[in-house]
């Protein structure tokens, strides 16, 4: 008998809030005000960041200087498959009407370059860049190897496609002076990427450590040459071809080149005045080519659409609240009215 | 025709001739008794499993995906965003399979190394049950597991007798007795003359009736009938018999048990079927997105890429356009391919199994009384629950509880039996039989109760018909006796009614004490009395009646007839008229009280006459060809010009909270159809006791014609009736499309008004359901609130689900408990078996298993309801999220010039619904209540959205896979705008690819994450 009933006990299911099903559980309970209430709060917030990004994208200056006509006798002359790596220097002046105060950011804007193609973006080594095994250029296809079979360092169509026009801004405080505004090309990478993602092999000598290979099919100098000034921003290391291997998302993108040094004349900036581009033209594409002049605010360069988004989002919301405050108030109304029939 | 033969030419070498009439072909087979049920071996293993693993669809799918994205011209997602997925599937359902069919290794090994005695070299030896073959001759002891099906050859009983416990094979648990032909029980236990034995066994093939078996022993030059009686299954277990021995028939896999265990059928519910059409579409929407994007490439190839290639792509030649565009397509379709993620059936198959967990762990699905927990036996159709519309129930220990007790009677057209009027005549009368039982009849079952004195003084003053009536029912029956440890009495039986019928002899002083296959003995009224059993002739649904053939100790053969009153009015002499008319209306006043009828009869027999008839018999036993029909035959032959003694009623109670739980029901529109074998009386109030049939119905139809036309024409008349007047069916009507007809079907049951019900036996059922009465029969069934089947078959009980299933597009669920529910069981969508009296058939048979009707309610109501709820939610909810997540890739696609560049990393892709949004929804799809239990249970009407199909259909899909794309492009395009020539506050420009694809990944989590918590449209 006993044995009977503990056998009966042992089938009864047990007695948890899981297994019947009664775990604790949180209902939203919405009445008209919490609703109300909530959506007010949402479209303030939204219309408040909206006004804020907007004022504060409107304070930021930026100029854009699209060289790409103007440059257009370099491109031509590179057309001609001899004048392939010639250098061809194009000016272009112009007058900056209001100082840019701070930091000053120049960038390179390429108009209609599909970095994001998929067989392009895929087109890297990262056991090379990271400095591990620089023969190592299996996923490089087509950049792997030159024509003699030595391994391309660094190899793919994105380090071959390497933006290599030389941008130097100078002042002209008037016609026969023109001094040089000073530029910093470091810190303008990501601190990752300069320090984790890409490494140079680890020897004494560069060079020696690039030995066996060969430089990218377009480039005019080898990896570990590329910045002839700064002899630590050889090699995979250097910013600007970090800058580049980071492969932006849409075909028009900017890029970093260089920063104001706040030194001498730009304590406060770039005075207004007349200034020029010096450009070494290297390669041309389809697209178009700009430089930007830009400076920040405090949420960086942000264009007006997110400010623009918040406002109308903020504004829908207001618009809904309305509408249900009308819908809200005329049921109320009609109830009260019913009641007292 | 097919049949076997078995040969023994000495006891360790045997035949088995298998021989094909049609062909006079004879194959010899040497079948040993060796079991497998396992599918698998060691190395088997992986390439069975896998090829079976890949025969689903979606399967078979994912791997041609895996294969697209292996050829590298068109991979656009590395080999691991579909292969980590597909691996883990694969290897947990194999991992499944394996542990499965280790057990079954396991069980096999156990089962096939048993050991039992055989008679090998003229000794008996232990032998492995793997070893024993077709021919051999085994020895069984008490309490042991029958090794293959056997032939009786003799035990230690008396008249070659044994019982058997046949629990595993049908789940019944009383005891059955075999014998063996007198001519081999001679053999006893002599070993020596058992090793001699040379019989020749005809039979029939393999087959899983187990029930049934037909063959013919020959030996000695003469000839044996064999039947099912002389059988010995395996998986049987011997009982209260020291030793018996048995010539193995059929061995291992030929054996009616492992006949029987058969593949089931696989059910699925609407929402699979739903989902393959969805799936289907999706996979065309995604072709279509495909073309455009390839067109879309093959243009940029042309304006923009051609160019641009020379500058990146350097030394390939030139490529054609189109090839190109080509390529992409696959691209595309690899990429786009996430839309229907594989882990959405994995998260589908878990969230069934947890809804099933939860239906086997509701403690108020558990049945105190029998120990019983609610079971599923079926994982995969919980959602199927909360859409049912019609159930079909079964009446005798669904709705009722299956105990049979003896309340009334009609013996030579006097009623016996409780009397409700005078409360001081009940209380002496239940002195009186107290008494009476006390004193007259030590052997009375306690339990017994009835409330007629009259009855016991007709006994004591000897009424020669009531004497009849109770030593009919003392030995008209199959029941088995057996003395318990204290020495009481003890009746085995099959069926409760019989059991109900037999106790009430007993308790009126004809008690039945043993049987033997040629003798019944009974106490009359304190005096043994041996009665020679001459001839038995069963029960079964056709006959619907059994018979006994006795020879009294005086020597008179009397032929004890009891069965349904309709097939035994209809052989019984002509002068019975007036007795006819009493028990008749008697009868009816019976059924009208919700009890269980039979008439009881008998007949004289002529020596003479009876040796001759049972000379046929014997004759037609042997015979090969026909035998069923010329004993069916033989048998209407002898049970004729029968005198009535009367009829007994047995009272089966309803089960507790029938009322309630078919109100609910009907409250939640479901459509209850009661199909019973009862009386129509019976099951009419039935129907009133269970609140199915009111008296505020404005009409309850009654179809019972005896033609078809009759038939057809009490249908259409009570349809008019149902419709009125002035809105008669147009003509065309009948030849009308089918699906016009539903339509108008359901417009014309709306417009319907008032509550109906129909009752319609199975004579007219038969009729009503040949095909054109059928759709006028369904017209109005489904017109009415209640339908009432009574006198059905178990054939006709699966054809009315089959007929509604087919025509009403509905869900349909049936409920029963008995082997007569299991083909409706196995017809319907769900099969719900109550684990009740009857055995385990239905149960077996059942996806769905509980021990009270009062469940139902539950189990539809909440869990079914949940079930519904929770899946259709899931699935609007994951299809929403990965269109949400896979079409950003489309419309990035406009930026990328075509060319099947992901937006997110492909590791983000891989993991995005196994890892980063899997725990949210699985736990939505297992837990979400909208309203609680106590909610859905007092508000039935909550049910209908389930019916209607209102929560997950194409309309739902559409507007969710509308939303996803809403968001995808919501998604896409605020980031595209905010990150369009954006710098950071460093002065680095953030608006590179890496960035922008993090960024998406993170608001896509958190966009989907928080959608989830709201209503899904």
């Amino acid at each position: 008998m006993e044995m009977k009933l503990k056998d009966n006990l042992s089938r009864l299911p047990d007695n948890t809030a899981m297994k019947q099903q009664q775990l604790p559980a949180c209902h939203f309970h919405f009445s008209a005000t919490r609703i109300l209430t909530a959506f007010f709060a949402i479209g303030a917030l939204c219309l408040v960041m909206g006004i804020i990004l907007i004022l504060s994208s409107k304070s930021a200056k930026t100029i854009e200087i699209n060289y790409t006509k103007i440059c257009a006798n370099c491109a031509k002359l590179q057309e001609n498959a001899f004048n392939f790596d010639k250098e061809c220097t194009c000016s272009i002046p112009f007058y900056l009407p209001e100082k840019m105060q701070g930091n000053v950011y120049m960038y390179y804007k390429l108009y209609g370059f599909y970095q994001n193609l998929h067989r392009y973006i895929r087109s890297r080594s990262d056991s090379q860049l990271l400095g591990i095994d620089i023969k190592n250029v299996e996923d490089c296809a087509p950049f792997e190897k030159s024509h003699n079979g030595t391994p391309i360092v660094p190899c793919g169509a994105i380090a071959n496609s390497m933006f290599n026009d030389t941008i130097i801004l100078s002042y002209n405080l008037n016609s026969a002076i023109h001094i040089k505004v000073p530029m910093l090309r470091s810190e303008i990478t990501w601190w990752t990427d300069k320090y984790v993602k890409f490494q140079n092999p680890s020897s004494r000598n560069l060079s020696n450590a690039f030995a066996g290979s060969t430089k990218p099919l377009y480039w005019s100098k080898p990896a570990y040459e590329l910045d002839e000034e700064d002899p630590g921003n050889n090699g995979f290391i250097n910013d600007d071809f970090i800058v580049w291997m980071r492969t932006a998302a849409f075909p028009t993108f900017k890029k970093f080149y260089r920063r104001l040094n706040r030194i001498q004349h730009f304590t406060e900036g770039l005075p207004a005045g007349n200034y020029s581009f010096n450009i070494t033209y290297i390669t041309s594409f389809q697209g178009e080519k700009a430089v930007v002049l830009s400076t920040l605010t405090w949420d960086g360069g942000s264009g007006l659409f997110l400010g623009f988004a918040y406002t109308v989002t903020g504004a829908m919301t207001w618009l809904v609240l309305f509408s249900m405050i009308a819908a809200h108030l005329m049921l109320k109304k009609r109830k009260t009215f019913f009641l007292q029939q | 025709m097919i049949c076997l033969h078995i040969a023994l030419q000495g006891s360790t070498e045997s035949l088995l001739r298998r021989s094909e009439r049609k062909y006079k072909e004879i194959v010899i087979v040497d079948q040993d008794n060796r079991i497998h049920t396992s599918k698998y071996n060691v190395l088997t293993f992986l390439p069975i499993n896998l090829f079976e693993q890949f025969q689903r669809v979606a399967n078979a799918y994912f791997l041609f995906l895996l294969i697209l994205q292996l050829i590298p011209e068109i991979s656009s997602l590395t080999w691991f965003t579909t292969i980590v997925p597909l691996v883990l599937v694969i290897t947990m359902t194999a991992v499944k399979d394996a542990t499965d069919d280790y057990f079954r290794h396991k069980s096999d090994n156990q089962v096939n190394n048993r050991q039992s005695e055989v008679l090998i070299d003229g000794k008996l030896q232990n032998e492995k049950w793997m070893n024993v073959k077709v021919g051999d001759i085994i020895k069984l002891e008490n309490n042991q597991f029958v090794a293959a099906d056997l032939l009786l050859l003799s035990s230690s009983e008396p008249h070659g007798l044994c019982y058997i416990e046949t629990a595993e094979l049908d789940g019944e648990t009383n005891l059955k007795v075999r014998h063996a032909l007198s001519v081999t029980s001679e053999l006893g236990a002599d070993i020596s003359r058992l090793a001699k034995f040379d019989g020749i066994v005809d039979c029939e093939a393999p087959n899983n009736k187990l029930d049934k078996f037909t063959g013919v022993l020959s030996w000695i030059d003469s000839k044996y009938s064999l039947n099912n009686e002389k059988i010995i299954l395996r998986g049987c277990v011997l009982r209260n018999t020291s030793w018996c021995f048995g010539m193995v028939i059929f061995a291992g896999p030929d054996t009616k048990l492992m006949q029987n265990s058969g593949k089931t059928k696989f059910k699925r519910t609407s929402i699979d079927r739903l989902m393959n059409t969805l799936v289907l579409w999706i996979f065309g929407f995604l072709v279509c997105l495909g073309i455009i994007l390839a067109i879309g490439n093959s243009i940029w190839e042309q304006q923009v890429g051609d160019q641009f290639r020379a500058f990146l792509f350097w030394n390939e030649e030139e490529k054609n356009f189109v090839f190109s565009g080509f390529l992409t397509f696959w691209s595309y379709v690899i990429i786009l391919n996430t839309v229907v993620p594989i882990s959405l059936y994995v998260s589908v198959e878990v969230i069934r199994l947890g809804h099933s967990y939860f239906i086997n762990w509701d403690r108020k699905m558990y049945y105190a009384g029998k120990a019983t927990p609610a079971e599923v036996r079926t994982t995969t159709l919980n959602e199927e629950l909360g859409q049912i519309e019609y159930v079909f129930s079964d009446k005798t220990g669904t709705l009722t509880q299956n105990i049979m007790t003896f309340k009334k009677c009609s013996i030579n057209g006097k009623i016996y039996g409780e009397v409700h009027e005078e409360p001081s005549q009940k209380i002496e009368m239940i002195k009186k039989k107290e008494h009476a039982d006390f004193s007259a009849n030590p052997k009375a079952d306690s339990k017994f109760q009835f409330f007629d004195h009259n009855l016991i003084e007709s006994i004591k003053l000897g009424d020669p018909k009531v004497h009849e009536f109770l030593r009919l029912l003392a030995l008209c029956h199959t029941v088995m006796p057996e003395e318990n440890s204290t020495g009481q009495l003890i009746y085995q039986v099959q069926s409760p009614d019989e059991g109900a019928l037999v106790t009430a002899a007993r308790n009126l002083g004809f008690i039945f004490k043993s049987r033997t296959p040629e003798t019944i003995t009974i106490e009359e009224l304190g005096t043994l009395v041996t009665y020679q059993l001459l001839a038995f002739l069963d029960f079964n649904n056709i006959r619907k009646r059994m018979s006994v053939i006795v020879r009294n100790p005086e020597g008179q053969i009397k032929l004890y007839s009891k069965g349904a009153d309709t097939i035994l009015f209809e052989k019984l002499h002509p002068s019975n008229e007036d007795i006819l008319s009493l028990t008749s209306d008697h009868l009816s006043e019976f059924a009208g009280e919700g009890l269980r009828t039979l008439a009881i009869a008998y007949r004289d027999l002529d020596d003479m006459y009876f040796k001759q008839w049972y000379k046929m018999l014997e004759d037609a036993n042997i015979a090969t060809d026909e035998r069923d029909e010329r004993i069916a035959g033989l048998y209407e032959e002898i049970e004729r010009d029968l005198m009535l003694l009367g009829a007994t009623a047995v009272e089966d109670e309803l089960q507790e909270g029938v009322i309630e739980t078919v109100t609910n029901l009907s409250l939640a529109n479901i459509k209850l159809w009661v199909l019973t074998g009862d009386k129509q009386e019976t099951a009419i109030n039935i129907g009133y006791a269970c609140n199915m049939l009111t008296d505020d119905m404005n009409e309850v139809f009654v179809i019972a014609g005896n033609t078809a036309g009759e038939v057809l024409e009490e249908l259409r008349k009570a349809k008019e009736n149902v419709f009125g007047e002035s809105r008669s069916f147009p003509n065309g009507h009948a030849v009308c499309e089918k699906k016009q007809q539903l339509e108008l079907c359901s417009i014309v049951e709306e417009t319907v008004t008032g509550d109906y019900a129909l009752i319609i036996n199975g004579h007219s059922l038969a009729y009503a359901l040949e095909s054109d009465a059928k759709n006028d029969l369904l017209e109005l069934a489904c017109m009415c609130k209640t339908v009432v089947c009574c006198r059905v078959t178990p054939l006709q009980k699966a054809q009315v689900v089959e007929l509604v299933k087919k025509h009403r597009n509905a869900v349909t669920l049936a409920i029963g408990d008995g082997a007569n529910d299991v083909s409706m069981i196995k017809s319907a969508h769900i099969g719900v078996g109550i684990s009740g009296q009857e055995g385990l058939q239905a149960v077996l048979a059942s996806d769905y298993s509980f021990a009270q009707f009062k469940f139902l309610q539950r189990l539809l109501l909440v869990h079914g309801r949940w079930s519904y709820f929770r899946m259709c939610k899931f699935l609007c909810y994951f299809f929403y999220k990965n269109f949400a997540f896979t079409l950003v890739h489309f419309w990035f696609g406009f930026f990328c010039g075509f060319s099947a560049q992901t937006v997110y990393d492909q590791w983000f892709i891989t993991l995005f619904n196994i890892v980063y949004t899997s725990l949210p929804v699985l736990a939505m799809g297992v837990f979400d209540q909208d309203v609680s239990e106590q909610n859905s249970l007092d508000c039935p009407q909550l049910y209908e959205p389930g019916q209607l199909n209102l929560l997950f259909n194409k309309r739902k899909f559409f507007i969710c896979v509308a939303h996803g794309i809403y968001t995808s492009f919501a998604l896409f395009f605020i980031p595209y705008g905010a990150f369009y020539d954006v710098a950071g506050a460093d002065g680095q420009h953030i608006a590179d690819y890496q960035s922008f694809a993090v960024t998406m990944a993170t608001s896509l989590v958190i966009v989907v994450s928080v959608q989830e918590t709201q209503d899904i449209p």
